[in-house]
């Protein structure tokens, strides 16, 4: 049990995706303005973590590895995001329209977001087994929902403040990811 | 031939994916550690940028609109598993340090995006341009991002185990940060905006 | 007629091309599978001669996973693997046995902890600690033992020093229960 604790934690702050791994930083600098986008993205995208996870992990140790196929992983796995991706915002559409609608164009987005396609292949290079791979997703999709978060909440009040003309926008979104980074080093000593 | 080289220099500075389209930023941070990193990555994601606009621009009209999403994906992935199964076997040592940020390379916005924009629409000829040029602009971006974070990180630079330049003095004591995640947001903000200051951008 | 066509050929256009991928894949797997697999053996092959110069041959044991250097047919002792968990992923450690069992040191073949931290864990400096140990001092010093952490990363140092251990002791009982060669 401590050692799904530990690998919640690691995956969510110490480990954290976007901060240090660089997954899914397209999504988290495009949808972090607000924050009512931000909370969205995040769920949405910590959902098909879950499920993606779920899908590869006895796809790969149950079919790929016996048949000695495990180059094709990197095709499979996006093929089943991708259709995953494809199955939820269907569901979502037909069973709860204005889920569907605040998500909006963010659902079809997160099949080319790096963090996903990322947490499946780290399940497999850590060895995880199927429960630490479900716990690693809902912890790396909760660290990048809290990222997405806190820098949606910080760049809300950054519209406001008087910065560089230079640093306006994005680059002055960069120099907060790398303070944000910077206090999530603090985590290392967590574990 | 005048809108092959048009094509390839847009992709260079006004259309340049990392500073300009802020895309494929995953790979350009990750990697840039090092310029070895830098030279391995650009080679690879070139490759498949350059190959996948091809075979699409070849079969654009072929391609099903219903499924040409699908159909691009699996083209992109065929090539990046390719690309990553060369390296293992041919180059194990940038293989190994790029990690799993090369089978990566197929959810790169970059790629799939040019197919999407670009190859899906325009002759063969004009796509590989198109691939060179935004090739030559991310790997444009990976360099000058790694030459900066490798110089002050380690305080000197070294290509594929040349070691080319030490800053005196500095190396003992060098910038480690830069080294770390933080270090590359620091870089390519820094960069962004000094760009930006410069009149390079396109606005926001 | 045409319409019915119409219905069905996009997906007979995706699965044509997963097919011609397939092909292309299981084509590229086939070129590159030996040479991948060889590339592994000779990292750990040059590792196993960093640890033992003298070696101009080895033999492994599949069953007890077990390397063999040798210099003239004789051995110069054992070397094994460990792969424990360390902080960015698992650690690909070799460790060398002398032929008396007494540890002859442990070189890192793979690892990926955090660049500048971490990663210190291949330098001489940390690696050197281990020679000569008895299994029980193959601890933190803080625990009783005799090998220090790398400050700043106690959680690579510990996972590198806890595998080696409990990889000693696990192939002692193998190696004693029956020589291998």
């Amino acid at each position: 049990m401590s050692n799904l604790i530990a690998i919640f934690f690691g995956m969510a702050l110490v480990n954290n995706m976007v901060l240090a791994k660089f997954l899914g930083l397209c999504p988290f600098f495009g949808v972090s303005k607000k924050l009512s986008s931000a909370v969205s993205m995040g769920i949405a995208v910590l959902l098909v973590m879950l499920v993606a996870s779920a899908v590869t992990w006895p796809l790969y140790h149950y079919l790929l590895i016996p048949y000695g196929a495990a180059f094709m992983r990197t095709v499979i796995f996006i093929l089943v995001i991708a259709s995953l991706v494809q199955i939820i915002e269907m569901t979502i559409k037909r069973t709860n329209l204005t889920l569907y609608n605040a998500l909006g164009i963010y659902l079809p987005l997160i099949t080319t977001n790096c963090a996903v396609l990322g947490i499946t292949f780290i399940n497999i290079d850590q060895a995880y087994s199927f429960i630490e791979s479900l716990v690693a997703a809902l912890g790396a999709g909760a660290g990048f929902t809290l990222v997405l978060i806190i820098m949606s909440g910080i760049r809300e009040r950054l519209e406001l403040a008087d910065s560089p003309k230079a640093f306006r926008g994005t680059p002055i979104a960069f120099i907060t990811a790398m303070l944000l980074g910077l206090s999530f080093l603090a985590f290392k000593g967590m574990i | 031939m005048h809108s092959f080289t048009k094509n390839f220099a847009k992709g260079i500075i006004r259309s340049n994916p990392t500073f300009i389209l802020l895309l494929g930023l995953c790979p350009t941070l990750a990697v840039s550690t090092s310029l070895d990193n830098a030279v391995g990555m650009t080679a690879a994601f070139t490759f498949v940028l350059i190959a996948s606009n091809f075979i699409i621009a070849l079969l654009r009209n072929m391609i099903p609109d219903r499924v040409r999403i699908p159909v691009f994906i699996v083209i992109i992935a065929t090539l990046v598993t390719i690309v990553d199964l060369m390296l293992q076997g041919f180059v194990p040592a940038l293989s190994k340090s790029l990690g799993m940020y090369i089978p990566l390379i197929v959810v790169n916005c970059i790629i799939l995006g040019r197919a999407e924009a670009f190859a899906s629409k325009n002759g063969i000829s004009d796509s590989i341009a198109d691939a060179l040029g935004i090739g030559a602009g991310f790997g444009l971006a990976i360099l000058l991002i790694s030459f900066i974070r490798e110089l002050l990180g380690t305080g000197e630079l070294a290509l594929f185990g040349h070691h080319l330049f030490s800053i005196p003095g500095f190396s003992d004591n060098p910038v480690a940060i830069f080294m770390l995640p933080m270090g590359a947001f620091f870089v390519i903000g820094t960069l962004l905006a000094l760009f930006r200051w410069m009149g390079v951008s396109k606005g926001e | 007629m045409t319409k019915k066509k119409n219905e069905f050929f996009p997906v007979i256009f995706l699965t044509l091309i997963v097919l011609i991928s397939v092909v292309a894949l299981v084509l590229t797997n086939g070129i590159t599978k030996d040479k991948i697999a060889t590339v592994k053996r000779d990292a750990v092959s040059e590792m196993l001669a960093t640890l033992f110069p003298k070696m101009d041959d080895y033999t492994y044991d599949e069953a007890s996973e077990l390397y063999t250097p040798l210099k003239n047919g004789e051995p110069l002792g054992h070397a094994f693997m460990a792969y424990p968990k360390g902080y960015g992923g698992t650690i690909d450690i070799l460790i060398g046995l002398e032929p008396d069992a007494s540890l002859r040191g442990i070189r890192i073949i793979a690892q990926q902890e955090t660049p500048g931290l971490g990663s210190k864990i291949v330098d001489q400096s940390f690696l050197g600690q281990f020679k000569g140990l008895a299994p029980t001092d193959v601890r933190l010093s803080r625990d009783g033992g005799k090998v220090d952490a790398i400050t700043g990363a106690t959680i690579s140092s510990s996972a590198v020093i806890n595998g080696v251990r409990e990889a000693i002791l696990s192939k002692l009982n193998a190696i004693n229960n029956g020589g291998t060669n």
